[in-house]
């Protein structure tokens, strides 16, 4: 069991691995805690946050640049994501007046 | 009011741990190895050509103190320095993503987004991903967060329930399964021995190429060497994103008279 | 066994006539439709009459010089049609005496019958398919009579079932007639399944014996007789087997030839049109039974129990059908149950061992029945379709030559002396009376001669009750409603030809006791010389006394036969009739008129019964079991189920969430849930085999460590995960020593530090070099 001061003041990677694990967990509380579909969209961010802070944890852990290259095409990916994310919530507002994933039940009966 | 507090504490705490960060760093790049501490770590010099030490015969040999070391002092500056700043930026990482889970209003919400990726570009930093910490700032807290504000201000509905209490058992059930997972991790990354821990601060080395690690220069040889396919294919993902996201948000047509005009008259 | 070319042909050429007819025959002129029809059939008959003339009689010359040896006959072999393990079946045909004879017969009558039908059926709409279907009546028929072994003949059987089935019920616009189709099909299946029982038992017992590979008859033959003496006979298990399948093989028959108890589709085949009435009781499908039975003359004759039910069934049959026939208002029906009848004498021939005398009446039988039933046709055709023997009469003065004909026929199947019925009967007869076989009772050869003395008496009676109300007295019907007409040329062309037929053809099978000498004696004993050659001989003693007393017998109960019915319809139905109907003899009348209520017995007996079954099935099976339980149950579970599942999967994203997060967490336990490190160990032969595990998950590949010297620290230099060791340079306690595969083995200090440890006491099994494998297995226990 190693020394908690230790833990406190020597920082490495396992802090920045932990830190990631959180940050998502988080993001997942936030998908299936909320009902706001924008909320959500923001939770799947984090989780992308997470995943990229990671990435980066081990390109450095590893001295591989290709962690920094795959975090953005991430991030790339997370924008169009948003993108195409926002306007279906727009398009669901639209029609609705609602953006509550609760009651976006038509597929289920 | 409580959320601008937080929010105003959160900002001042920002600008303070960016500038010890800053120094902490500027010195850890210098003084990457605590000679007296134990022996070099055989597992991470950083470098892109190096077969990363893995084997345990090699621990054994003792690596000489690099040239030019900083003194004791300036060493433990340095690692009280990183740390600080670590624990300040994860705890506002934290914080703000708790924000954004818990506030029922979507623009506090989105402020502590905003707060979460500030800091995790600096998270980024002292991983020496400068670039990236750059393209954090300027992706995430910038065109990312504008469009969800947008988004909030066409919708602008509060919510008169902000939780989703439908399905409570399964929720715990996986709340709880996301604990058991990030204890896990914890619990094995807790074991990392503490001598490995304080190798992990120097600095990388330059690439082959001669660019700094993580910089503008490094991430582009890289990213238009290795991966070209991939960021080419990843524009083109942006591409068609752009034009579904017209096509879904745009409105519906009503019936257009010209159909009817287009009926050619028989009688 | 010699072998000929083109024996095919002879089935082949109806078999393409009805495929012409059936798959073009909508859009071929009716000349072209029958004129295809006729000239396959005839085609084939020359073919025949070429085989057996030439080929045939050639072999048989060859045959005779070298000495009469095997069995006589032409092979034609085309392919091996089913191959598997013991069993192999040629699709192969046979010309012998027996099936030249057959085949002469059946497309002789078919021809004529062909050519009648252009007549006859001249304004039928469905033609080619009326004509398609005879083809393929006598094709199949032809198949029947020529396979070499039981399979190929079971082709024939069936197809000729098919095409009674297609033919009867030709008019299925008709109920009854479509009913009576049906009936037809249902009972020959009833037979059928007999007997293919009765085949399977033969290939049981015969498989493997003395190399039989096949059911082939030759092949039957050589196996069965290789041993005389029936009662100790291993082969047919002491001729059980033979009773066995011979009875089997019968109840097929009976089905086919229209015997006790099957003989009930014959009379309700009426529904089709009369040439088809002719074809099937003359020439394609009645004479199936007869001619198996014959052909497999020595399996029969392995079993006298089988031969006696044969004969006994045969002549009750011919007994009961003449009985039925005596009240039968329908012409038609007057000839099916006379064909029934006269089947069973038939089948008292063969059953008596009497082969050839079975096949000569089946032979002089087709020419006169199918001439019955043309001129019955002939009738009807003037008569305007109705079959009402009460309304006719004195048609003599309308129709000459039918009338001309048809007596010539009655002449013939009453038994009148030296016409062909006389000499074929008569052989039947003197067989009965001369059967003593081994095991038969005395008295049997004689009972069986009196029934069909009497049945005999009943066939003159009931034809020329026939032939008096039809022909002559007066006509009885409305004249303005039928004109009664003579028929065209190609319908009275074939009654002539088979009265003539009908008249000499007995003189081939003179009895033996007239001796005749030179070519004479090679016409007059023609038949059954030449059919005994493929049949096996069986023993018979008639003195040339008795032989003379049988033959005026038969003679004087023709006479009296018809006698007796000129008496009572000479000149119309008599008064003596009505007063005999109405008083005395009513229940006899009535129980004649009702055909002894067979068929409603069997409505009572099986349809019924079968009908409560079936609806009872429907209810339990169908509507319960199928219906609710499964069909119903199906969708009942599925729904039961999706309720469950739509729990889960409900089109919200955050239960999907759920379920992968929980699936997450689910992989990561199970995975690293086993990761506590051990070892374990056996003998082996060069001694002790450690073999670490390290567990695995998160943990696995990782390096290891041993302490074989008990003193809690690693050994140097070992660290293979499998170690083999001397017994003897190993201590009690052994320790496995996991390495972290990222940190290493010491921390930042230089302690040393390791993953994982695990200590286990050791019990050392005594090894001997090499180890016994019972040694190998004591260690693993900690």
């Amino acid at each position: 069991m190693p020394n908690l001061s230790t833990v406190f003041s020597e920082v490495g990677y396992a802090h920045f691995l932990v830190l990631g694990a959180v940050l998502f967990a988080i993001g997942v509380g936030g998908v299936l805690l909320r009902r706001n579909a924008l909320i959500i969209m923001m939770s799947i961010e984090l989780m992308l946050n997470a995943g990229n802070l990671t990435i980066l944890t081990f390109a450095r852990m590893h001295g591989d640049l290709g962690g920094h290259s795959f975090a953005m095409i991430v991030m790339a990916v997370a924008a169009a994501e948003v993108a195409v994310g926002l306007a279906i919530v727009v398009a669901i507002f639209r029609g609705r007046r609602h953006v509550d994933v609760d009651r976006m039940n038509l597929l289920k009966h | 009011m409580t959320a601008r507090v937080l929010t105003a504490i959160l900002a001042v705490l920002f600008v303070v741990l960016a500038f010890d960060a800053g120094a902490a760093h500027a010195q850890g790049a210098v003084a990457p190895v605590d000679a007296k501490i134990g022996p070099a770590p055989d597992f991470d010099p950083p470098r892109s050509a190096t077969t990363a030490g893995k084997t345990v015969s090699k621990r054994d040999s003792v690596a000489s103190p690099a040239p030019g070391a900083p003194t004791n002092a300036a060493a433990k500056r340095t690692k009280g320095g990183m740390a600080f700043a670590f624990w300040g930026f994860a705890a506002l990482t934290v914080l703000g993503s708790l924000f954004v889970i818990t506030r029922r209003n979507l623009i506090t919400a989105v402020m502590g987004m905003v707060g979460t990726f500030f800091a995790l570009a600096a998270l980024y930093m002292l991983l020496y991903a400068h670039f990236l910490a750059i393209i954090q700032m300027l992706v995430y807290a910038g065109a990312i967060m504008v469009l969800f504000v947008f988004v909030i201000m066409i919708l602008n509905k509060p919510e008169d329930e902000p939780f989703a209490l439908s399905g409570r058992v399964g929720k715990v059930l996986a709340g709880l399964a996301m604990a058991y997972l990030v204890f896990r991790i914890g619990s094995v990354l807790i074991d990392v021995p503490a001598h490995v821990t304080m190798a992990q601060n120097a600095a990388p080395a330059r690439t082959a190429a001669g660019d700094d690690w993580g910089s503008t220069a490094a991430v582009g040889m890289n990213l238009f060497n290795d991966y070209l396919f991939p960021f080419e294919a990843v524009s083109l993902t942006l591409l068609i994103a752009v034009v579904g996201a017209i096509a879904i948000a745009r409105p519906l047509k009503d019936d257009e008279p010209a159909a009817e005009a287009a009926t050619p008259g028989g009688h | 066994m010699d072998t000929v070319k083109f024996l095919w042909v002879v089935p082949f050429l109806p078999l393409a006539g009805a495929f012409l007819n059936l798959i073009l025959g909508k859009r071929l002129s009716r000349q072209t439709v029958h004129f295809i029809a006729v000239a396959a059939v005839a085609a084939s008959f020359f073919t025949a009459l070429y085989l057996v003339v030439g080929p045939l009689r050639e072999a048989y010359g060859v045959w005779k010089h070298d000495g009469r040896q095997g069995a006589f006959g032409l092979d034609e072999h085309l392919w091996t049609w089913i191959q598997a393990g013991d069993l192999k079946l040629d699709l192969a045909f046979r010309l012998d005496p027996l099936s030249s004879v057959m085949i002469l017969i059946v497309t002789f009558c078919s021809t004529l019958i062909h050519i009648y039908s252009t007549g006859y059926m001249e304004h039928e709409p469905r033609y080619g398919a009326y004509f398609g279907y005879l083809n393929l009546f006598t094709g199949a028929m032809l198949i029947l009579v020529l396979g070499s072994n039981m399979p190929v003949m079971f082709i024939g059987w069936e197809g000729v079932g098919l095409c009674s089935f297609l033919l009867i019920g030709f008019w299925f616009e008709n109920e009854a007639y479509a009913t009576a189709g049906r009936k037809a099909f249902v009972v020959n299946r009833i037979g059928d399944f007999a007997f293919l029982l009765g085949m399977f038992l033969l290939w049981w017992a015969t498989h493997g014996v003395d190399g039989g590979k096949s059911l082939d008859f030759v092949m039957l033959r050589d196996v069965a007789t290789a041993h005389p003496d029936i009662y100790e006979h291993k082969f047919w298990f002491d001729e059980r087997l033979a009773a066995a399948a011979g009875i089997l093989l019968f109840i097929g028959a009976a089905g086919k030839s229209a015997q006790l108890p099957l003989y009930v589709w014959l009379p309700d085949a009426m529904a089709g049109p009369t040439p088809v009435s002719a074809l099937i009781h003359a020439a394609t499908m009645v004479t199936a039974g007869v001619y198996m039975v014959a052909r497999l003359s020595f399996l029969f004759a392995s079993s006298t129990t089988a031969m006696a039910v044969v004969s006994i069934v045969g002549a009750l049959t011919a007994l009961t059908a003449a009985f039925m026939a005596f009240a039968q208002t329908d012409l038609k029906k007057v000839l099916a149950y006379s064909t029934v009848s006269q089947l069973g004498f038939m089948f008292v021939g063969v059953g008596t061992g009497n082969w050839s005398a079975g096949v000569f009446h089946l032979m002089t039988h087709a020419f006169f029945k199918a001439g019955l039933f043309l001129g019955a046709g002939s009738v009807m055709h003037g008569m305007e379709g109705s079959g009402d023997i009460r309304i006719m009469g004195g048609l003599k003065k309308y129709m000459p030559i039918t009338r001309i004909t048809f007596l010539i026929y009655c002449l013939a199947i009453a038994g009148f002396p030296l016409t062909s019925g006389f000499f074929s009967k008569d052989e039947i007869l003197a067989g009965a009376w001369a059967a003593h076989h081994d095991g038969w009772p005395a008295f049997l050869g004689k009972m069986l001669w009196v029934m069909l003395t009497v049945a005999a008496l009943g066939t003159a009676f009931y034809m020329w009750r026939l032939y008096f109300l039809v022909f002559e007295g007066e006509y009885r019907g409305k004249a303005q409603v039928a004109h009664p007409h003579e028929s065209p040329i190609n319908m009275t062309g074939p009654l002539m030809v088979l009265a003539f037929l009908a008249l000499v053809a007995g003189f081939i099978g003179i009895p033996h006791v007239i001796h005749l000498s030179g070519t004479l004696g090679d016409i007059g004993h023609f038949l059954p010389e030449w059919v005994g050659l493929s049949t096996k001989p069986m023993e018979m003693h008639l003195s040339s006394g008795t032989t003379y007393a049988l033959l005026g017998t038969a003679s004087v109960v023709g006479l009296l036969g018809i006698g007796l019915a000129y008496a009572l319809y000479g000149k119309g139905p008599s008064k003596i009739v009505d007063r005999f109907t109405a008083g005395a003899g009513k229940p006899l009348y009535e129980a004649s008129k009702n055909k002894l209520w067979v068929d409603e017995g069997y409505d009572y007996a099986f349809v019924r019964p079968f009908r409560a079954l079936a609806k009872g099935t429907f209810e339990i099976v169908d509507r319960f079991i199928i219906d609710t339980v499964l069909v119903n149950g199906a969708g009942f579970v599925m729904s039961l189920f999706s309720r469950v599942s739509r729990w889960i999967q409900n089109g919200q994203v955050q239960r999907y969430l759920v379920g992968v997060v929980f699936g997450a967490a689910l992989i990561f336990w199970w995975t690293s849930r086993n990761d506590h490190p051990s070892f374990s160990y056996k003998a082996v032969p060069g001694g002790i085999e450690f073999r670490a595990e390290p567990g695995h998950g998160l943990r696995s590949g990782a390096a290891v460590r041993w302490d074989f010297d008990g003193d809690g620290q690693p050994d140097p230099g070992e660290t293979a995960p499998v170690v083999i060791k001397r017994p003897g340079d190993v201590a009690s306690r052994v320790t496995l020593f996991v390495v972290d595969p990222v940190w290493g083995e010491t921390d930042k200090d230089g302690k040393p530090k390791h993953l994982a440890r695990v200590t286990r006491r050791v019990k050392l099994p005594v090894v001997e070099a090499p180890a016994t494998p019972a040694a190998a297995t004591a260690g693993g226990v900690p």
